[in-house]
């Protein structure tokens, strides 16, 4: 009967999810190297409509014939397919820390596939021993000498070990050699994701790698560009006045579907009170 | 439920943190020897919602499957900036400051657990009298500034003049021209972030940390790394312009945030609206 129903129901769910995801990115409108959710909708699967009649053929008694039409297609909804981070490069800001490090895109490839490019990231041990991936580079030093990241993971070097400095004193140069106060040196160890759109995101700045994307190093990646700055901080790429927008227009179209839905339950009262109305 | 509202109380509550970050800097402003501390935010935990129930729909699709939201930002760190402050001239022979970036007079504190070494870079010392003949030096809120072996430093007889050198040496001249030579205790902090601010102006360590590797202490040969001015004062290196301007930053992001709570309550509103 009225079939568009729950449409108009999905809508609003739909449009209730993509404001969630534009508030985080508000949220994270400060954080340092946060990374945009978009979000994509995506029409639920088309139904074709049937119609099923009789053709009446003129002959004297009146022959009936089965007859099927096709009436056209309906899409029954839409839904928040994905959510995908947008690996702009965000804002650079001084802070004069020596461990506020910022990550510089230069040249990154663009992947033949998706027409997107790559993006690099710093490197740092997970809790569970696998390595995360993260552009935010305000980082720290713990008790025992090691850079971290601002919760405490291990930042690795480009053989995958711990960084250990005697002092906050170091410089970093921008192809990524750190040199300690007492002479040390490290590599940074600087990943490159071809599909960074492939990564997972986890929370805390950190992104996990999945089947689909092997990170390789960064300075052995044909290529592949960038600069490190000591003393800055890239910022968050989130556009507020954009999401702001974003968010308003997601609003009314939730009101929109809202007022549809409406609309259909007062032709459903029609049905359930006026048809049926004798006298 | 509408996780907006969560996703924007949740950051709201942080944001005021760092908004009492920013106070406490601004309200410091003032305090010599004073060190601003920088907060900087990172993201909340994600979670994964698996949308697909049919996944042979979206082979084509690229992307890891499921959708991963976000429920806002948090406060990750609250870093103590080292940064030398600007001189002020003062002419007082007691006043001292230091021109080099992490030294500290190392001065004694008696806490609940007893004395402790804590550490200060306000240079405001006095004279305070221990006995008849002998007076002790001491920073402005009467805690004893220690020598290089840990000791406090106390002058015998009537002082008239004090000299400090530019490497720590404080000389305090008696009226018959008799000097004595003590060498003022001073650390070099390595890791800053490891510290704890103590309150009254002062760092020191966590309780049960010993200090290995944390602070050296310059002694001896060391010594001549020090870099101390004498008649000044090192005045906090908080900017004011930058802190208002976080300040207003702070502020708009909060506003963004509320207005993401009515906007979710309005939504609220239009599912009550239905009926």
């Amino acid at each position: 009967m009225f079939r568009g129903f729950y449409t108009a129901a999905s809508g609003m769910l739909a449009q209730q999810r993509r404001t969630e995801v534009l508030t985080n990115n508000m949220a994270n409108a400060n954080t340092p190297g946060f990374k945009a959710d978009q979000t994509s909708l995506r029409a639920f699967p088309e139904m074709l409509l049937q119609r099923m009649g009789q053709q009446t053929v003129p002959t004297e008694n009146g022959l009936n014939l089965p007859f099927n039409g096709e009436v056209g297609r309906l899409t029954t909804g839409v839904y928040m397919q994905e959510t995908l981070p947008s690996f702009m490069q965000g804002d650079m800001k001084e802070t004069g820390m020596n461990t506020d490090l910022a990550l510089l895109d230069l040249n990154l490839p663009v992947n033949p596939d998706t027409g997107l490019r790559g993006s690099v990231f710093y490197a740092a041990a997970g809790i569970d021993g696998e390595p995360r991936y993260t552009r935010n580079g305000n980082f720290t030093i713990d008790g025992g000498g090691y850079l971290t990241t601002a919760s405490g993971l291990y930042i690795l070097d480009d053989a995958g070990e711990r960084i250990q400095l005697s002092s906050d004193r170091f410089t970093v140069s921008e192809d990524g050699v750190i040199t300690g106060e007492a002479g040390e040196t490290a590599r940074l160890g600087i990943m490159y994701a071809q599909n960074p759109e492939s990564l997972r995101k986890e929370g805390d700045g950190l992104f996990a790698a999945t089947e689909e994307s092997v990170l390789e190093n960064a300075y052995n990646a044909p290529n592949v560009q960038f600069k490190l700055q000591q003393g800055y901080l890239e910022r968050s790429n989130v556009d507020a006045s954009r999401t702001m927008t974003d968010m308003m227009t997601a609003y009314r179209s939730f009101e929109a579907n809202q007022k549809v839905l409406q609309a259909y339950d007062r032709s459903m009262e029609k049905a359930a009170n006026e048809i049926g109305r004798i006298g | 439920m509408n996780r907006t509202m969560i996703t924007a109380t949740n950051t709201l509550a942080q944001l005021q943190k760092q908004m009492e970050i920013v106070s406490h800097n601004v309200a410091n402003i003032d305090t010599a020897g004073y060190k601003r501390r920088e907060a900087n935010f990172t993201d909340l935990l994600f979670q994964q919602f698996n949308n697909q129930r049919n996944p042979n729909a979206e082979t084509a699709r690229l992307t890891p499957a499921g959708i991963r939201q976000g429920v806002g930002a948090k406060l990750a760190q609250s870093q103590i900036v080292m940064k030398q402050g600007a001189l002020k001239a003062t002419e007082r022979p007691l006043d001292l400051a230091f021109t080099k970036e992490g030294q500290y007079f190392r001065v004694l504190e008696q806490t609940e657990d007893g004395a402790a070494v804590r550490f200060t870079r306000a240079g405001t010392l006095y004279l305070t009298p221990v006995s008849e003949n002998e007076t002790m030096l001491v920073t402005g809120d009467g805690l004893p500034v220690l020598d290089e072996n840990n000791n406090s430093i106390i002058i015998n007889g009537q002082a008239k003049n004090f000299k400090v050198t530019e490497t720590g040496s404080f000389l305090a001249e008696a009226a018959n021209g008799s000097i004595q030579e003590f060498n003022l205790g001073v650390v070099l902090i390595n890791k800053p972030q490891f510290l704890e601010q103590k309150g009254d102006n002062l760092l020191g360590l966590s309780d049960g940390v010993d200090g290995d590797g944390i602070f050296t202490e310059l002694n001896g040969a060391l010594r001549g790394q020090i870099g101390m001015a004498q008649g000044s004062l090192e005045q906090s290196n908080v900017d004011m312009s930058k802190e208002m301007t976080d300040l207003i930053n702070l502020q708009r992001a909060y506003q963004f945030q509320s207005r993401s709570v009515s906007m979710a309550d309005q939504m609220m509103g239009l599912i009550n609206g239905i009926r």
